[in-house]
C-alpha cells in the first residue's frame, strides 16, 4: 500500500470524511481548521476558514454540495463545499461535539456538550436546499436533553425521525427525532465512552468504538451487538470497508499515559479486523501518535487515519487487497 | 480441500467458519427483507453507485519520500 501524507493541520486531527464519490476527504482538526483533500493525489482543494476553536466534527452532504461542522467556539457551521464560503452560522451556550447529515441531506443533527450549568443538548435542524443555501432557520426543527449519561455521538438512523446515539457511560440509544423520547437502549453496550459510530451503507447495522478496547457491531433496529473486535488498546475510532469483510479500527494510548508507559505499547497502528470471524488480520503503521479518526472511502478503493500528529495518511488498497481471500472462498453478504 | 491447505487450518475451524458466514449472510438477508422500504428514487441511485464501484480503476499515485525517525 502506497501511503500519501497530507500535511496542512498544524495540530492533532478530530475527524475525517469522504464524500459518496470518494474523490475527496475532508478532515478537521483543534488547529480550528477544515481542509479538503483530492484523494488521488493528497493535493489540498481549499480550506473552510472561520471556526475560533477546535473543529470537533465534520459531514458532507450526499451531493457534495454543502458541509457542516460543529467546534468548541459554540458554533454550527453550513459551509458550499465548492466555494469555501460560510453559508451560515448556529450559534449555542456550549462547544458542539458531533455532526451528521440524513440519508436524504435534509436535516442535520448536532450535539452539544454538557458544561457551565448547561445540559448536553441535541438539536435537529432542517436544512432549507433552496437558493444558495444561506437562507436558514435560526431555530431548530427539534431540540432535546437526554436524561443521564451524556451523549457524545450521533447519527441518523435507517429509518426517518429516529437518532442512533453514544453516551459516556458506554450506553448507546435510539431518540425519536421530533419528541426526545428515548425509544431504545443498550446500556452495557461499552464499558466506556463511545468514541466513534459509523453506519453501514444501507444504515441496518453500525460499529462503535470505546476506549474500553473495543469496537462492536450492532443491528440498528434492536441495537443488539452482532459482533466484538477486541484490543489490547483503548479505540478512538472504527469504520467498515465496503466491499470487502473488513473493519479498520485505531486508537492508541494518549500522549500522557505512553510518556509513563514503554513506547511500544502505544501501538498507533490502523488495525483490519475480519468483520465476520473477529479476528485481526493486519496492521498499518505510519502514526507518530494515537489514530483519532479512520475513514473508508464509500467506493472502497482507499483508506484515510488522521492522528493526534497531526497528519493525515491516505493509503490506496493494492490490487491483492481485493483478490486476497485470507479465509476462502466464502460468500460475504456485505 | 484447496481453502484448507491454502490457509492450513482444521476442518472443525473451517466448519466454524463456515457456520459463522452463514449466520451473518442469514441476518443481513434478514435485514434487508424486513428494513425500513426506501424510496423508488433513492434505490435507483443506489444502483448506479454499485456499477461504478465495479469498475475499478488502478490510478498511480505520486510516490512521496518520506523521512522516518527512528
Amino acid at each position: 500500500m502506497r501511503p500519501i501524507l497530507l500535511q496542512g493541520h498544524e495540530r492533532s486531527l478530530t475527524q475525517i470524511k469522504f464524500n459518496p464519490e470518494g474523490d475527496l476527504l475532508f478532515s478537521c482538526s483543534k488547529d480550528h481548521v477544515i481542509n479538503v483533500w483530492f484523494t488521488h493525489n493528497g493535493e489540498r482543494l481549499g480550506t473552510y476558514d472561520g471556526h475560533n476553536g477546535t473543529v470537533w466534527s465534520i459531514d458532507v452532504d450526499s451531493q457534495s454540495r454543502f458541509l457542516v461542522s460543529g467546534s468548541a467556539d459554540n458554533t454550527l457551521r453550513l459551509w458550499s463545499v465548492q466555494t469555501g464560503k460560510c453559508l451560515y452560522k448556529w450559534e449555542f451556550p456550549t462547544a458542539v461535539k458531533r455532526v451528521a447529515f440524513s440519508d436524504d441531506d435534509e436535516q442535520i443533527v448536532c450535539v452539544t456538550e454538557q458544561r457551565m450549568g448547561y445540559q448536553g443538548a441535541i438539536r435537529v435542524f432542517n436544512i432549507n436546499r433552496d437558493g444558495d443555501g444561506s437562507n436558514q432557520s435560526k431555530e431548530p426543527a427539534s431540540f432535546f436533553n437526554p436524561i443521564g449519561s451524556k451523549a457524545v455521538v450521533c447519527a441518523f438512523a435507517q429509518s426517518p425521525n429516529l437518532l442512533i446515539t453514544g453516551h459516556e457511560s458506554g450506553k448507546i440509544a435510539i431518540f425519536d427525532a421530533k419528541t426526545g423520547e428515548e425509544v431504545q437502549n443498550n446500556e452495557r453496550a461499552h464499558m466506556d465512552v463511545v468514541t466513534d459510530l459509523q453506519l453501514s451503507p444501507d444504515r441496518s447495522y453500525f460499529i462503535t468504538s470505546s476506549k474500553d478496547k473495543t469496537a462492536r457491531i450492532h443491528d440498528t433496529r434492536t441495537l443488539m451487538v452482532i459482533k466484538t473486535y477486541s484490543t489490547e488498546t483503548p479505540l478512538n475510532s472504527a469504520a467498515i470497508a465496503p466491499l470487502k469483510p473488513y473493519v479498520l479500527l485505531g486508537g492508541g494510548q494518549d500522549a500522557m499515559s505512553v510518556t509513563t508507559t514503554s513506547l511500544r505499547q502505544g501501538k498507533f497502528e490502523t488495525r483490519f479486523w475480519h468483520k465476520i470471524f473477529e479476528e485481526e488480520v493486519g496492521r498499518v503503521k505510519g502514526h507518530f501518535g494515537p489514530i483519532n479518526t479512520i475513514a473508508v472511502s464509500p467506493r472502497g478503493d482507499c483508506y484515510a487515519s488522521g492522528g493526534e500528529d497531526g497528519f493525515v495518511r491516505v493509503h490506496h488498497f493494492d490490487e491483492s487487497y481485493f483478490r486476497a481471500k485470507p479465509y476462502g472462498d466464502l460468500e460475504i453478504e456485505d | 480441500e484447496d481453502a484448507a491447505e491454502e490457509s492450513n487450518v482444521s476442518a472443525e475451524l473451517i466448519a466454524q467458519r463456515k457456520r459463522l458466514v452463514d449466520e451473518w449472510n442469514a441476518w443481513r438477508i434478514r435485514c434487508r427483507d424486513e428494513g425500513p422500504k426506501r424510496k423508488g428514487k433513492e434505490n435507483g441511485k443506489k444502483e448506479e453507485e454499485k456499477e461504478e464501484i465495479e469498475v475499478w480503476i488502478d490510478e498511480v499515485i505520486e510516490q512521496i519520500e518520506e523521512e522516518v525517525v527512528e
